[in-house]
């Protein structure tokens, strides 16, 4: 083989085959890593890779511990976890546990006293909790009830502590009421200045279409106007808080999925219809599909997602029984490393996998420098429908190269390249031997797991003249190769799967 | 304050580009084949293609404003509406006695005037959804109500195409995901910044660090669809570093906007000229979801289209030794209710106005109108009267050359309008 053409990579490809003549009606197959890898994951490993945002050496001591069962039992009830990094984090930014007014005083000074520790704390806690799983769901109902930062700072910090981290765990229908009367999504989706006279009908369908039955959960057009006349008067009052005005609601007659809402009414319009939403069965289903999509495969098998919504229902909507369901499930045990990282996953896992070492000042690096071009800063999604989730829109020659280099360039903190960031390496212990131990422990610090045994040769030859993984590590190498080692691995195929 | 201009400035200084290469000029181990990449002109007949999308439903009406329709258009719109044509800028600007472009959209009513603009009126998607995710999507897979296609209509163009031409420039996305229109089979490059498309690191492990990580993606031989895409960015990569090196400035004193959009057509306007084998690219205009505070003559809407015209002309200024090749077409999910709501927006509607722009346009307004009268209007919407798969059909069968219409909108028989000549 001298020259090798793109078409040649899709004849070579799977795409090609998967593709018929027509191209239409065709799934595209995202394959996983290669099944070597996979099939060596541990029960254990792929439960962490899943319910972690990395995998640290201590959570493998505790999985060992606990067990399987045990292990999640206890990530399912974050208040019983103490958090103590955490704790730590919030009396050096006290602005993330303000009140309304308290925000809104410390963001008219400077935007930028809200706003950063805003974006830096979903980073930081995801890197640094250890309520693992709950911020896992915590970035799944930010993406569901997708609210940007840009134009409602305060309401928008508000409505992720009182709406999002409040229920992310907890009853669907609680969080769905939450949010209906956040003072964030009221604004983002328009339905604060929405009244009976030209009803606006932007929030009224976002809340069927995305946040409970789904599109093709069996409302129509008319009911998208009944629910946005029903849920007139639903707004915020000048202090800033949800209130209803009476003055603005449309109390007339309003049919609503085949139910008729008598006239004379307030505010039981809207509780009625979001109760009929919180607990119809399409919400169940699109609900369960989502977290199933999430958190086991881009797409999930119809029996998960079918006794996924049995449990929403039975439970009425209690998320720790449907997250159990789903991680407990045969399913699940099925599908390691069939996830693509998103952007932010692979951000939080390098600052996770390295955080022993890290230590970070200018948190416009992490932010700026290496998730933006990556394309996932946190908040900063416009439409309602949160991030993308499934690996179609984010495996493009973009997002790879830009995760290339915040791979090979993050570790350099270790070598003072950053002004605000550095890394001390010599936390990770005393260093091995030869240049097999070496690649092995660097392979077990950043995946946690073993590799093909190829890819572990290549990483041998970078790093010995020879590819003699007996070769001795001298003070000479480090300098030179470490920290690329370590962004080597973060930038291979490996890291990008979990 | 982590502003991200600055900080994204003062990194790429940090760096230098000192240790800026492209990844493929390195030496690769004799195993490994180069992914070598020509840059010669290919075998393309027709036109560039550039493809707009307008994402969140831009408000047509307040766009291209039919003032003909006097208080049928007025009546329903007291606060946002835009007044007829008197010749200021306060107006709107005169196309056609009847419709008036909004005037934000000075600069690309000056391209009318040249005859290579032409507007397309009450159309878009037939599909009756007012959602935009699926709006988009069916619009983007060209197939309206048909969920099961997986992919976009630019890739089955590309599939279906008559001609060879193995650049990895072949089809680009600007921005940091490729639209599910360019999705499919054929590899699309993503690609948001040509001057940071590059491998960084430390300069004396970069050209090691390449070989390895060619290695532990396979990209001689990739196996799955991550290997491709890590093949692609090696494939690009060289000739991107040499563009990103060499700078770009736009001639004809274009200006184009400082933003994602005007500086994604800057980018498409200096990879046509670079000659790296393009075909289609795409690129998304956002913030068209005008539910509040939408504005008229002045205000929100309006902003949203200075950045839009002013970017539309600046490309043709700056291509126009080009356009005899060029066609840009743009499109949104749909358009917005006639009635403007109680929060001084519009909600979801349904029939809107399509630009093409190229040295190929029979410039003018095409719309088969059909008014905004209630009995005329699809549940409160302007009808659409024009399938958008009309004009893209058009525009590929005469200036890109491909006839494969079937294939590229499977099931649905094209009536062509004369908006474009044939090549």
């Amino acid at each position: 083989m001298t020259h090798i053409s793109r078409r040649d990579f899709l004849k070579l490809s799977t795409l090609a085959a998967a593709t018929a003549a027509s191209g239409v009606g065709k799934s595209i197959q995202w394959i996983g890593v290669r099944p070597v890898y996979a099939a060596e994951l541990s029960p254990e490993l792929h439960l962490l890779n899943r319910t972690t945002w990395a995998i640290r050496p201590e959570d493998i001591a505790r999985i060992q511990a606990m067990g399987l069962e045990g292990y999640l039992d206890w990530q399912l009830n974050p208040e019983a976890i103490d958090d103590p990094a955490i704790d730590e984090f919030l009396t050096q930014f006290p602005v993330l546990t303000y009140t309304r007014q308290q925000l809104s005083d410390a963001a008219s000074m400077d935007y930028s006293n809200v706003h950063d520790p805003a974006l830096w704390g979903r980073l930081y806690r995801a890197a640094y909790s250890e309520r693992q799983l709950f911020e896992l769901m915590v970035e799944f109902w930010t993406d569901h009830f997708n609210i940007p930062i840009a134009d409602l700072l305060t309401e928008k910090v508000m409505d992720d502590r009182e709406v999002i981290r409040r229920h992310a765990l907890g009853k669907f229908r609680d969080m769905l009421l939450a949010s209906a009367q956040s003072p964030a999504m009221l604004s983002y989706l328009n339905n604060a200045s929405s009244d009976q006279e030209h009803p606006n009908e932007n929030y009224a369908r976002e809340v069927m279409e995305l946040h409970t039955l789904g599109v093709d959960g069996g409302y129509t057009e008319a009911d998208v106007k009944a629910l946005a006349r029903i849920l007139t008067g639903w707004t915020v009052g000048s202090d800033g808080e949800f209130t209803f005005n009476y003055d603005m609601h449309d109390n007339g007659e309003k049919t609503f999925l085949g139910g008729t809402f008598p006239a004379g009414r307030g505010i039981e319009d809207g509780l009625q219809a979001l109760d009929m939403l919180a607990t119809h069965p399409s919400t169940a289903r699109f609900v369960s599909y989502k977290l199933c999509r999430r958190f086991v495969s881009d797409t999930p098998p119809d029996s998960l997602i079918e006794s996924t919504t049995q449990v929403f229902v039975i439970s009425e909507g209690d998320l720790r029984q449907v997250m159990r369901h789903i991680l407990t499930s045969a399913e699940f045990n099925a599908a390691p490393n069939q996830k693509f990282r998103r952007p932010l996953d692979v951000m939080v896992a390098i600052l996770r996998v390295l955080r022993d070492g890290l230590d970070i000042q200018d948190y416009s690096i992490p932010v700026w420098w290496f998730l933006e071009p990556m394309g996932q800063v946190p908040f900063y999604w416009h439409p309602p429908n949160g991030y993308p989730d499934a690996v179609g829109a984010w495996m493009n020659t973009n997002g790879l190269l830009n995760r290339w280099n915040a791979a090979m360039l993050i570790p350099l903190a270790a070598e003072g390249w950053y002004d605000g960031m550095s890394l001390d390496l010599s936390v990770f212990g005393p260093t091995p031997a030869t240049v097999g131990e070496l690649a092995d422990k660097a392979i077990q610090l950043v995946l946690a797991a073993a590799i093909d045994p190829a890819d572990r040769d290549q990483l041998i030859y970078y790093l010995s003249d020879y590819g003699d993984p007996n070769q001795p590590v001298t003070e000479g190498l480090l300098e030179e190769r470490l920290t690329s080692l370590l962004g080597l691995l973060m930038a291979s195929p490996y890291f990008q799967w979990h | 304050m982590i502003t991200k201009t600055a900080s994204r400035r003062e990194f790429t200084k940090t760096l230098g580009m000192a240790g800026v290469v492209g990844l493929s000029s390195t030496l690769f181990p004799r195993w490994m084949p180069r992914m070598a990449f020509r840059p010669k002109r290919q075998t393309t007949p027709g036109d560039v293609l550039v493809v707009i999308f307008q994402r969140g439903g831009m408000d047509g009406l307040n766009v291209v404003v039919p003032f003909g329709e006097g208080a049928n258009y007025y009546d329903r719109r007291p606060t946002i509406a835009i007044p007829e044509p008197d010749g200021s800028d306060q107006t709107a600007l005169d196309l056609d006695g009847f419709f008036g472009l909004h005037p934000a959209l000075k600069p690309l009513h000056d391209v009318y005037q040249t005859g290579q603009l032409a507007v397309v009126h009450a159309a878009g998607s037939p599909d009756p959804s007012r959602s935009h995710f699926d709006a988009m999507e069916f619009m983007e897979r060209g197939t309206p109500g048909e969920k099961t296609t997986m992919s976009g209509w630019v890739n089955r163009h590309l599939q279906s195409s008559a001609w060879l031409n193995d650049s990895p420039f072949r089809a680009i996305g600007m921005g940091t995901m490729v639209p599910s229109s360019l999705r499919g089979s054929v590899s699309a490059l993503a690609l948001q910044s040509i001057a940071d498309f590059h491998l960084s690191g430390r300069d004396d492990q970069l050209a090691v660090v390449q070989r390895t990580l060619a290695g532990l993606y396979s990209v001689a031989a990739p196996s799955d669809a991550l290997g491709i895409q890590a093949a692609e960015v090696f494939a690009s990569s060289d000739v991107l570093v040499r563009l990103g090196q060499a700078g770009y400035i736009p001639q004809y004193d274009a200006a184009y906007p400082d933003s994602d959009f005007g500086r994604g057509l800057q980018q498409i306007a200096q990879l046509i000229k670079s000659n790296v084998g393009l075909e289609v690219a795409c690129v998304d205009s956002g913030g068209w979801d005008t539910h509040e505070d939408e504005g008229g003559v002045d205000g929100y809407l309006a902003g949203n289209l200075s950045d839009l015209g002013q970017g539309l002309a600046a490309f043709y200024t700056d291509l126009q030794d080009y356009m005899a090749n060029v066609t840009v077409v743009t499109m949104s999910e749909f358009g917005r209710r006639v009635d403007e709501n109680a929060s001084g927006g519009t909600d979801h509607g349904h029939g809107n106005c399509m630009f093409v722009m190229g040295g190929g346009v029979n410039g003018g307004v095409y719309a088969d109108w059909p008014g905004l009268q209630d009995e005329a209007l699809d549940d409160g919407d302007v009808s659409i009267t024009t399938d958008y798969r009309d004009v893209l059909s058009e525009i590929l069968m005469k200036r890109v050359m491909n006839p494969a219409i079937d294939q590229i909108f499977p099931n649905y028989t094209p009536n062509a309008r004369g908006i474009v000549v044939a090549r």
